[in-house]
C-alpha cells in the first residue's frame, strides 16, 4: 500500500525542488536525449496483449478490449521520468495527426496519482488529449514485462502485441507514423 | 553544456617516428579502458561520465542526495525509505545501444573498486525493491534495471546506488554482452556527489 499521510504537505516544499534539479541536473541528458530515434523492434510471435480495466483522470474506466479493431499505442510512463516527458508532445501530435477513427493512444501513468499528474500536465506546452490511465500499483506494467520507463507498445487491430519501444521515441517521426498505417492496413 | 575534458596525452620522446607510433596508439581506446568524456555542468557543477565509440553509450550523472530526497518524497513514500536511499552515493545512470543488433546488461555483473582495490557487488534495484516489499511499499521504478535486453534503438536510465560518502571515489567496472561475447569497461576516478551543491562561479 502507498501512505498516503504526509504527501500533501511534503510535496509543496519539494515540487519545486524537483522541478528546478530536474531542469538543472538532467540537462546534461540533454545530449543523450536529444535523439530519442524511432524504431520500434517486432515482437514474434505475435501474442495477444494483457488486458487491462483503468481508469482516467475524470474516473472514467478503460478498458484495452474495447479498443479491438484499432490500432493502440499503450505507452508506460511516469512524470519524473525526463524521457518520458520529452516524448509527451512528439506523442499528441502523432494522436492528433492520425485521429481516433483507427488509433489510440493509452497513456498508463506509473505509481503516481491524478492530483499530482494533473498538474504536471498543466506545465505542458500541449497538453494531451489522450487519455491518461492510472496504474497505481504498476500491475499493468509488469504483465507487460516493463522493466524501465518509458516503454511503449503497439498493439496491432486484432489485439496482439506488435511492436515495442525501450526508452523514449520520437513519435512525430514518419517512420513511426508508417509503421502505424502498415498495421492498420492489415485485416 | 559543461566544459570537456579532454584525455592528457603527453609525447615525450626523440624521434618523430616514435612519436608518431605514440600518438596512433593514444587515438584508440585501451582494451577494457573505455575513452570518457568528463563534463562539469557550468548550471549546476555536477560532474557526468560519457563513454563513446562502444556499443553500449553509457553515461554516468552524479545526483546530490537533496535530489535523491526530493524524488522519492514526490512518490509519498516513508521516510525511512527516504532516508535510506539518499544515504547512498547515487548516480543517474543512461544505457543505449548504439548498433543495429541486441545486447545486454546485467549490474548483478558490475563491479565498484575501492582505492584500496577492493571489488564490491552493486546494489540492485531487485535488492531495493525486496527491501522496500517488506516495509509494506510496492514502488518499483526510479532505480536502473537489473537486467535488459536492449533491442536496436533500445535505451534505458536509471539511479545507481553505491553505498559510499558524499565526495568518495571509486572507480565503476561495467560490461554487456553482444552476439555471446562480454565487453568490460572500467570508468576511473569517479566521484560521488558532494553534500551539498557545488559553488558555481
Amino acid at each position: 500500500m502507498r501512505p498516503q499521510s504526509h504527501r500533501i504537505s511534503t510535496r509543496s516544499l519539494y515540487v519545486p525542488l524537483v522541478c528546478l534539479v530536474l531542469l538543472s541536473v538532467f540537462a546534461v541528458t540533454a545530449r543523450a536525449e536529444g535523439e530519442l530515434g524511432y524504431r520500434f523492434t517486432p515482437l514474434a510471435p505475435l501474442q495477444a496483449a494483457p488486458g487491462f480495466s483503468l481508469q482516467d483522470m475524470d474516473e472514467e474506466t478503460h478498458t484495452l478490449s474495447d479498443y479491438r479493431g484499432k490500432v493502440v499505442l499503450v505507452n508506460f510512463w511516469a512524470t519524473w521520468c525526463p524521457p518520458c516527458r520529452k516524448e509527451m508532445p512528439a506523442l499528441e501530435a502523432l494522436y492528433k495527426k492520425l485521429g481516433t477513427d483507427d488509433f489510440a493512444v493509452l497513456a498508463v501513468n506509473q505509481w503516481e496519482d491524478p492530483d499530482h499528474v494533473f498538474t504536471y500536465t498543466g506545465d505542458l506546452n500541449v497538453f494531451p488529449s489522450f487519455p491518461i490511465l492510472f496504474d497505481p500499483e504498476s500491475a499493468i506494467s509488469q504483465d507487460y514485462g516493463v522493466k524501465g520507463l518509458p516503454t511503449s507498445f503497439l498493439i496491432d487491430k486484432k489485439g496482439r502485441l506488435a511492436y515495442r519501444a525501450v526508452g523514449g521515441r520520437d513519435f512525430d517521426h514518419p517512420e513511426v507514423e508508417k509503421l502505424i498505417l502498415e498495421l492498420q492496413a492489415q485485416p | 553544456m559543461g566544459h570537456s575534458v579532454p584525455p592528457v596525452r603527453v609525447i615525450r620522446s626523440r624521434g618523430w617516428l616514435t612519436g608518431l607510433v605514440i600518438l596512433f596508439c593514444s587515438l584508440g581506446p585501451q582494451a577494457g579502458q573505455a575513452e570518457m568524456d568528463r563534463q562539469v555542468s557550468p548550471d549546476t557543477g555536477l560532474v557526468s561520465w560519457k563513454s563513446s565509440g562502444d556499443a553500449l553509450d553509457f553515461e554516468l550523472l552524479q545526483v546530490l542526495p537533496d535530489y535523491v530526497r526530493a524524488v522519492f518524497t514526490t512518490r509519498g513514500l516513508p521516510k525511512p525509505l527516504i532516508d535510506k536511499v539518499s544515504s547512498y552515493c547515487v548516480f543517474g545512470t543512461i544505457l543505449k545501444n548504439t548498433t543495429d543488433k541486441p545486447l545486454s546488461y546485467r549490474v548483478a555483473d558490475w563491479r565498484y573498486i575501492t582505492p584500496d582495490g577492493k571489488r564490491h557487488e552493486i546494489r540492485t534495484k531487485s535488492d531495493w525493491v525486496a527491501e522496500w516489499r517488506d516495509m509494506g511499499v510496492a514502488f518499483r521504478w526510479s532505480m536502473l534495471p537489473d537486467d535488459q535486453t536492449f533491442e536496436v534503438g533500445d535505451w534505458g536510465q536509471g539511479f545507481t546506488t553505491i553505498p559510499l560518502q558524499p565526495g568518495d571515489v571509486f572507480s565503476l567496472e561495467y560490461n554487456w554482452s553482444q552476439d555471446g561475447h562480454t565487453e568490460t569497461r572500467t570508468i576511473k576516478e569517479v566521484q560521488c556527489a558532494p553534500a551539498e551543491p557545488p559553488n558555481i562561479d
